[in-house]
């Protein structure tokens, strides 16, 4: 099967001389649809830098990014940017919703940003919201919502419109484990339903939703495992 | 002050850390600042007050006495601006004398007579006018009034010398000049003490005589200083006196005004100085005021920790106030630096439009210091408001990381609709009281507290804006949500720009009403198209007058030969051409009883001659009622409101030089038809009465050209070629062509200006809320760039709060500003009620162009100019670690 995502060989170096920092060296990885891939790595290990790469929202260094048999070097920042509205789907450990936006219209933004009719949209939001089981909150604000709600939001942001490569970056780090839980559970829902994700974590419990774990080290993938079945991992865990 | 150590520590620390919003900050304050510094500066050394201007009005000497009466006198310290007057009866026939003085003064005090008069004297085909003064300039009395660069003083009776105006005038040493029957030689030129641009001849006190035979001035030598007693002593006799000493320590005693016992106005020039500022002191707290509330908010976790760590809420408010002192204190003190430079600096050029030479450079300390004071409390007004919200913010909703201010306290708005209300109300009460007196200090004041209400009822109006948003395009609608949920930033960027808007649409209401009262209240001078030259040579005593009948031709010749396609016709009548050797005025009296309805005044000859209407230019039904008079031979008398017969008389009033008695000639009284012109009529009446060319014969009366009519294509091209041909041709000639009211450039360029500042401060204000809130903005657009924002977002998030604030400013604006236009118009265009033909006021006129202008057309361009200047790039989301 194709891959939704593909780095190949990818680098990214900051800054210059003395100053300068490899984040990533020469990484290969590929997340395939249906599957779930964990990113862990202690801090500075180059999983942020990852994420932004795969989403387009950074260019590498060297090496190049695909996403869905598109090499994101072939596209100017506007064409990025489609794919973010249309492909790609983000979600972060802070949220990241717009206060001024409703969770509709948060949720419904990828979609009026590609053009869509408000109207649409919305139903599309609906529908995004109604997967992840908050539709009764649609014409709230980020503010009069509770952290897993918030991050409800994101989620149904980040797969509105059929987008089929999801990245999240610690989207459990702001939440209390049993709100936590819920969200992997629905993270691995949109998987198991054909979406690719790949998830930034540092907590080994978390990655255990994964199908595989990648492990990073100053900027090099020093280890890559698949993982058991995840149910199986938690029927066995004291709570 | 040990309170206040660590707030002004951060506040200082803050301002160097965020750069761009301490420039913000200090160019809002600077350069109010720096401009009324400026002005100070220029505006007092102009000034030659007191001491400054002993040496050009004393020269050397002690004192200076003026008398033209015998009285008691009261007078100020400095009589320069004419602060003196007679109290009680004054003997005018015999002001004091040299011995008088003496009297006072004793006996070995040395006098110097000086005179001042004007005359005038030709110049080739000029006549130039000068004023006099005559002293005995090589008396080292007169040290400092006149400083010779050019040839020698006077030394022997008729030798003058002469200011540079006069030199530039076309006056050279060695000319002669004609004063009052003597012909002066001038032996000098140089530079006036006083004037600069008003030609001065000066002269022994014998050559150029007092302006009147009972003004006698002394220079004084008192072999000491003039104390204020003396100077009282002085007034007793009927002297005004100007005395080095006094002016040097001037006496503190009341001003002329209170010893007189009149109004002088000053309280109500104070109440408008006084309401100046506080306007200008909003202007610029709401044009600042953005960059505080972000300051403040991004002092908001420091500050949470503070009050988390058991800190005051006052010492939260200082952290802020700290920012306001900090800012304040910098920016008044660049813009008092740069001012004073900047003042230094206009002096030549300002000098250049200012008749009298200006005094020394001063620097107004008083002033400089009080607008010093201005620049720090407009910043620590700025930063109260945020301060006072930093101190009372929610702790936990800050810790915890949420945005967004409070919502708006329900009271406010009441208040603010209140303030309004007091508004309208007090604009009425000066509209309808401004006949007696101090309705426009109402008004003003009113657009103090209308500007005040407006700006509490912005926070609500803001909220409605986002609330009804949601139909919006995603960019309009996250602007106007963003800019209500953050209103300490929003409100004074919208009330700067509606408080712009305002004072332009007041200003320009007031404007236009004007204008219209000048278009309304126009009289034409002739029928519209049409013009005439009309010929009045500027003559001296004994010059004679060029023959009238050949000048007539000439200029006929003239007229004809610049523009071909015009028509030229010699109208003819009883001339009125002044001479200063015997000049004639022309009345036509209909009989008694009937002086009320008689006569039209117009601009053109009062009798002519002619045996038709058209050669008058006359159309219409009036023609026919003239051409059957005029060929009945009977004469034509216009009149405002009846038709009739009567008699009429020709009286010509003759006055010949120093005499009070003029000659009369009267015709007998002959057949007059009373001819009734239309007011409504836009062309006036060409003359007040028409004599057939039969009877003018009959009556023995010298008729000549008085007039040329010109019609035809009368294009403005054609009309500059005339004026210049004939003006060429013979002296003393007048074009005048009928165009029907035009705008004045200074209204138009009024208007301009109005505009561009309006548009300046918009812009300003709309600039500094929109970057401000792009730069608060940050995380939320680096959200959109996560989600697939394409890279111009940023442009159309920019562009749309710049209209959103740009919209909701302009509109509040224009409607607070229509209460003082409207009420200003009234004593603005309020008619004198005399002119019963002319309408009459008040007259009011909106000026919809410039209102639509001010609330579509800028608020878009600002937009426009916002989207085109902000950076495309998204900022990248950063992950908290």
């Amino acid at each position: 099967m194709n891959a939704v995502l593909h780095l190949a060989a990818v680098s990214r170096v900051h800054g210059q001389g003395a100053t300068e920092v490899h984040a990533l060296r020469s990484v290969t990885f590929r997340a395939r649809p249906g599957e779930l891939v964990a990113v862990m790595g202690p801090s500075g290990s180059g999983k942020s830098t990852l994420l932004t790469l795969a989403g387009g929202l950074d260019a590498p260094t060297s090496g190049s990014v695909w996403i869905e048999g598109t090499d994101l070097a072939s596209l100017d920042n506007a064409g990025r940017a489609r794919i973010r509205r249309t492909s790609v789907g983000y979600v972060f450990q802070d949220f990241n919703l717009i206060p001024a936006l409703t969770a509709a219209e948060n949720v419904a933004l990828p979609r009026e940003l590609d053009g869509e009719k408000s109207k649409i949209a919305r139903r599309l939001a609906l529908v995004a919201l109604e997967e992840v089981g908050i539709v009764d909150l649609v014409d709230r604000f980020p503010d009069e919502m509770s952290g897993g709600q918030q991050q409800r939001v994101a989620i149904a942001r980040a797969i509105v419109g059929e987008r089929r490569l999801i990245l999240a970056d610690e989207p459990t780090g702001a939440l209390d484990t049993d709100t936590g839980e819920e969200i992997l559970r629905l993270l691995r829902a949109r998987c198991d339903a054909g979406a690719a994700g790949v998830m930034v974590t540092h907590e080994a419990r978390h990655a255990a939703w994964a199908d595989r774990v990648v492990f990073l080290r100053d900027g090099v993938i020093v280890d890559e495992t698949g993982a058991d079945e995840p149910e199986t991992l938690l029927a066995g865990e004291t709570r | 002050m040990t309170g206040w150590r660590p707030a002004l520590l951060i506040a200082w620390r803050d301002a160097l850390r965020h750069k761009g919003r301490s420039v913000l900050v200090l160019v809002m304050i600077s350069l109010p600042v720096l401009a009324v510094s400026a002005a100070a500066v220029v505006i007092k050394t102009g000034e030659v007050s007191g001491i400054e201007g002993a040496e050009r009005r004393l020269g050397a000497a002690d004192a200076r006495i003026l008398t033209e009466g015998r009285g008691r006198i009261v007078q100020a310290p400095d009589v320069s601006n004419g602060e003196w007057s007679f109290i009680g009866e004054a003997d005018y026939d015999n002001p004091a004398t040299e011995d008088d003085v003496r009297g006072v003064l004793g006996a070995d005090t040395r006098l110097l007579p000086i005179t001042s008069g004007w005359s005038r004297a030709r110049l080739g085909d000029r006549v130039i006018d000068f004023s006099t003064t005559g002293v005995d300039l090589s008396d080292p009395l007169t040290r400092g009034l006149f400083d010779l660069e050019t040839g020698h003083l006077p030394q022997a009776p008729g030798e003058v010398v002469v200011n540079d105006a006069m030199i530039t005038k076309g006056f050279a040493v060695g000319d002669e000049l004609e004063v009052g029957g003597t012909t002066l030689t001038i032996t000098g030129g140089g530079r006036d003490a006083t004037d600069r641009t008003q030609p001065i001849v000066i002269g022994s006190v014998e050559d150029l005589v007092d302006e009147s035979t009972n003004r006698r001035e002394w220079l004084v030598d008192a072999g000491g200083p003039v104390s204020w007693s003396t100077v009282q002593e002085l007034n007793e006799i009927g002297g005004v006196v100007t005395s080095r000493a006094v002016l040097a320590d001037p006496p503190d005693v009341a001003s002329m005004a209170e010893q007189m016992g009149y109004d002088t106005g000053q309280d109500e020039i104070f109440a408008i100085v006084a309401l100046i500022v506080v306007m200008a002191l909003i202007e610029v707290v709401l044009l600042a005021g953005p960059a505080f509330a972000v300051g403040a908010r991004r002092h908001a976790r420091t500050l949470a920790l503070i009050a988390a760590s058991g800190g005051t809420p006052a010492q939260s408010r200082r952290v802020i106030l700290g920012s306001g002192v900090v800012l304040g204190l910098v920016a008044s003190g660049i813009g008092l630096v740069l001012g004073i430079v900047a003042g230094w600096a206009l002096l030549p050029l300002v000098q250049r439009f200012n008749g009298e030479w200006f005094g020394p450079f001063e620097l107004p300390w008083l002033y400089l210091l009080a607008i010093v004071a201005f620049g720090l409390l407009s910043a620590l007004l700025a930063s109260a408001v945020p301060a006072w919200l930093a101190s009372r913010q929610d702790v936990v909703a800050v810790l915890a990381g949420r945005r967004g201010d409070r919502s708006p306290r329900a009271s406010t708005p009441v208040v603010g609709l209140v303030l309004l209300g007091v508004g309208i109300a007090a604009s009425a009460y000066g509209a309808v009281t401004s006949d007696s007196g101090n309705g426009a200090l109402w008004i003003a004041g009113s657009a103090v507290v209308s500007v005040l209400g407006m700006i509490l009822v912005v926070p609500v109006v803001v909220s409605a804006v986002a609330r009804v948003s949601g139909r919006l395009p995603l960019t309009a609608r996250y602007a106007a949500r963003d800019a209500a949920r953050h209103r300490t930033r929003t409100v004074p960027a919208v009330a700067a720009v509606a408080a712009t808007v305002a004072g332009v649409v007041a200003l320009g209401i007031a404007n236009a009403s004007d204008e219209r009262q000048n278009e309304m209240t126009y009289t034409p001078q002739a029928q519209m198209g049409a013009g005439f030259i009309s010929w009045g040579p500027d003559l001296l005593p004994g010059e004679e007058l060029a023959d009238a009948a050949t000048t007539w031709t000439r200029l006929e010749e003239v007229a004809r030969a610049a523009a071909p396609g015009v028509e030229v016709t010699a109208v003819q009548g009883l001339n009125d051409v002044y001479d200063p050797n015997g000049y004639t005025t022309t009345f036509i009296e209909p009989a008694r009883g009937m002086q009320d309805t008689c006569c039209l005044s117009v601009y053109g000859p009062t009798v002519t001659v002619a045996d038709s209407a058209a050669d008058l230019g006359i159309t219409g039904a009036t023609a026919e009622v003239v051409d059957r008079t005029l060929a009945a031979g009977r004469a034509i008398v216009f009149t405002g409101s009846l038709d009739g017969e009567t008699e009429a008389t020709v009286r010509r009033e003759t006055w010949r030089p120093n005499s009070d008695e003029s000659d009369v000639e009267t015709t007998p009284g002959v057949a007059a038809q009373l001819v009734r012109w239309d007011p409504a009529d836009s062309s006036p009446a060409p003359t007040s009465a028409i004599l057939p060319t039969a009877l003018a014969d009959e009556l023995g009366l010298d008729v000549t050209t008085v007039s040329l009519r010109l019609t035809g294509d009368l294009d403005e091209a054609s009309e500059t070629r005339i004026r210049e041909d004939v003006r060429g041709a013979v002296d003393g000639t007048y074009l005048y062509v009928e165009r029907g009211y035009e705008r004045p450039d200074e209204a138009v360029i009024i208007l301009l200006v109005l505009g561009a500042l309006g548009g300046v401060l918009m812009l300003g204000g709309t600039l500094t809320a929109t970057f401000l809130a792009l730069s608060d903005a940050k995380p939320d657009l680096a959200t959109l760039s996560a989600v697939g924002a394409a890279p111009r977002a940023r442009r159309r998030v920019a562009a749309a709060y710049a209209l959103v604030i740009g919209v909701v400013g302009a509109i509040l604006g224009a409607g607070v500003g229509f209460i003082p236009g409207i009420a200003i118009s009234r004593p603005l265009t309020a008619g004198s009620g005399s002119n019963s033909a002319a309408p009459d006021g008040p007259f009011l006129a909106i000026p919809w162009l410039l209102i639509i202008t001010i609330v579509v057309a800028l608020p878009l361009l600002t937009a426009a100019v916002v989207g085109l200047t902000a950076r495309s790039r998204l900022p990248l989301v950063a992950r908290l670690d």
